[in-house]
């Protein structure tokens, strides 16, 4: 148990899971499920529908025409049933003491339709009576991957978790967990949570707060019930740990769509950007910049100020890279003296620079003795608060790719840097020609937990935005 | 005048604004630095009124029947003498009752006419879904067009306030251009910190504007102020 004693705890670490209401030919939610079995867990399948049940069995999932004939106490249940159902169904669950229900149910308030509020508030009124933890409804519900409960079939199941996410939007949550997972952090625990009608984001934020498998956590959110609640935890939160906030509905047009997709309400703009730096939350605002400050977060040493060191391969990319960190509110300060003199011994300065930035592919010509060096002289100037490293795939992809221990003497070289040096180092590795190539060897760098960004911008983005969490913090 | 007094009367008469002299009364017993200003009923204390607060004097006229005092003529400025003052008083209650025949006249407000200082406003309003928040920006252009503000949720902490004040565009105008002394940063903070204190106390209001808000090298003051009060 993850969080002894808190009111979510039983369906956040479930053994018993109940699918109800899965349809064929996909049984996308006993699919999704499945690993459960090989996590040590129980599934099982609650259908009425005769002609649903051989299909279901044929997963080797035991089928209940009841929620209330379910052997065992269920932990968690995704609920897949028509909105009519779903009463009957939920009291079924509040019967049998089950520990949570993620309602995939859609068709509610969210319609605007006279039946589907009326079926909202009834839900509402069953659950909060119960005190029963309803997630949802019009959501993917939980992603567990430790537990092997999940709300998408590509999701990883392992017990690396280390981010919690919490997402309003199912599509959102679905895609961070994914778009995390290739970028090599993975989930301890997500909620997709949809319209919000008994716990909302301000519970689930507790939880994952008071979870230590959960090191930063990040949100899309498009609007909050309570909003006083919210504000109260978000604080509490942030003085814990990292808090990444990615507002939906920033926009005027955009408030308009929150409205239709998940009846939210948004405050201005502007108080909810004060409200943020009020709690010390960092604010992205969108699925790639939330990738990026966790990836950072997760990844790096927290930064303690503002002087970059930036080590180009080129002199064309050394100036983009010196404007991207600058406009992100960056120095990039001289080195001090001794380090010139130290760099000077060596360097190529024929067509290269060891300014600050430095322009160095010349002179590491693929000696990785040469950046070893580089990097140790760098890493020890105090002018220097943080390094980003530019890696060129236009350069190095038909060496890398001819010569897959080229490569791997880079990462090694970048890693034992990582793991020596007290500042934080982030990695700048743009697509270019190779989109494909480079994607592919993406594991290798996670392997290796190097934090690689795919461009300048977001590398300087997600520096500043680890910074100003720092500097809040202190 | 309590809290609880002021409210209760203005209820009673049907308002939710209340009057200049209530609003500035509650302000400075709480603690936010407002410049005083006092009703005068009749023209001899609004020239014994004048004398207490100091020349030059400021006069408005006291109406729970007139919101928009410049429009009626219902403010006279930079009365330097009891003399002036005596006329004011007499025009300030004719060009008011000649201008909203039947109006309530609670009276005349008298207040020391403060120096000018750089302008900035500490306003409040009420977030359906947040509650109580506060704001701060510059005075005149810069919040009319530039919306060039700050917003925090009451209660604020020290650091917010000064937040607030740092991270407005029009931040450099504060510590000093154009051979302008620097504005008491602190003397801001302790106002805006004020001012949550008292709306965190008093859930019934629902808006307050400190605006303009003179700030000085030394010290800060709220020339003039509006609370508005929920219904019930």
């Amino acid at each position: 148990m993850a969080v002894p004693g808190h009111r979510l705890d039983r369906m956040f670490n479930p053994k018993v899971v109940a699918v109800i209401g899965d349809k064929g030919p996909g049984y996308m939610w006993l699919h999704n499920n499945l690993p459960l079995k090989e996590r040590g867990g129980r599934l099982y399948s609650v259908q009425l529908d005769e002609k649903e049940i051989p299909g279901i069995e044929a997963l080797g999932v035991q089928n209940f025409r009841s929620v209330l004939d379910v052997p065992e106490p269920i932990d968690y249940a995704l609920v897949a049933v028509p909105r009519q159902v779903s009463p009957y169904v939920l009291k079924d669950l509040i019967a049998a003491g089950a520990g949570g229900a993620g309602f995939f149910t859609s068709g509610f308030a969210e319609t605007g339709e006279e039946l589907g509020i009326r079926l909202q508030e009834q839900l509402a009124a069953m659950a909060r009576e119960a005190g029963f933890n309803l997630v949802g409804p019009n959501c993917m519900g939980l992603y567990l991957p430790k537990a092997g409960v999940r709300f998408n079939a590509d999701a990883p199941v392992t017990d690396d978790g280390e981010v919690g996410f919490l997402s309003q939007s199912g599509t959102h949550g679905i895609m961070f967990s994914l778009v995390a997972a290739a970028n090599g952090m993975y989930i301890s625990r997500c909620a997709s949570f949809g319209n919000a009608i008994v716990l909302d984001v301000s519970d689930y934020l507790e939880y994952l707060m008071l979870d230590d498998e959960t090191k930063v956590i990040g949100m899309y959110v498009e609007g909050v019930k309570d909003g006083r609640r919210f504000f109260a935890t978000l604080k509490e939160a942030c003085r814990r740990k990292p808090v990444v906030v990615w507002k939906g509905g920033q926009t005027e047009a955009g408030a308009r769509a929150t409205m239709s997709h998940t009846g939210s309400l948004a405050a201005p703009q502007a108080v909810w950007d004060g409200m943020m730096r009020q709690c010390g939350a960092i604010t992205t605002n969108s699925l790639d910049e939330t990738i990026d400050a966790m990836k950072m977060l997760v990844r790096a040493r927290s930064p303690r100020g503002d002087g970059m060191a930036l080590l180009a391969q080129t002199g064309g990319q050394s100036v983009s890279m010196t404007d991207a960190f600058a406009k992100a509110g960056l120095r990039v300060p001289r080195f001090s003296d001794s380090t010139y003199a130290q760099l000077g011994e060596f360097f190529n300065i024929v067509g290269g620079s060891f300014q600050n930035p430095l322009d160095m592919a010349g002179t590491i010509q693929g000696n990785m003795e040469t950046l070893d060096r580089i990097l140790r002289i760098v890493d020890a100037d105090p002018n220097v608060d943080g390094m980003a490293m530019e890696l060129s795939a236009m350069f190095a992809a038909r060496q890398w790719k001819s010569k897959p221990e080229t490569l791997d003497a880079t990462i090694a070289t970048l890693a034992a840097h990582i793991a020596r040096s007290e500042k934080p180092f982030v990695a700048v590795l743009h697509p270019a020609h190779e989109a494909e190539y480079v994607a592919s060897i993406q594991p290798k760098f996670n392997a290796a937990r190097i934090p690689v960004f795919q461009s300048f911008e977001r590398a300087a983005g997600a520096y500043r935005r680890a910074l100003d969490f720092s500097r809040a913090k202190a | 005048m309590s809290f609880e007094s002021v409210v209760a009367q203005a209820r009673a008469e049907g308002r939710t604004l209340l009057t200049e002299v209530e609003a500035k009364s509650l302000l400075q017993e709480a603690g936010v630095p407002v410049a005083a200003t006092l009703l005068a009923k009749t023209r001899d204390e609004a020239q014994a009124l004048a004398e207490q607060v100091g020349f030059p004097v400021v006069m408005k006229i006291v109406s729970p029947d007139i919101a928009h005092k410049s429009d009626v003529g219902g403010v006279k400025l930079n009365l330097r003498d009891r003399e002036s003052v005596a006329q004011a008083f007499d025009d300030i209650v004719a060009n008011a009752t000649r201008a909203v025949p039947g109006a309530r006249i609670t009276g005349v407000a008298v207040q020391h006419m403060a120096p000018q200082g750089t302008e900035v406003i500490v306003g409040m309003t009420t977030d359906p879904q947040f509650g109580p928040v506060l704001m701060f920006g510059l005075g005149g252009i810069m919040v009319e067009v530039l919306k060039d503000v700050s917003f925090r949720l009451v209660p604020l902490e020290e650091k917010d306030a000064q937040q607030m004040i740092d991270e407005i565009k029009g931040r450099p105008v504060l510590a000093g251009v154009r051979g302008q002394p620097p504005a008491d940063i602190e003397a801001l903070k302790r106002t805006i910190l004020k001012v949550s204190e008292f709306v965190q106390q008093h859930p019934e209001v629902k808006e307050l504007d400190l605006n303009p808000v003179f700030a000085y090298p030394d010290g800060a003051l709220a020339v003039d102020a509006r609370i508005v009060i929920s219904e019930n």
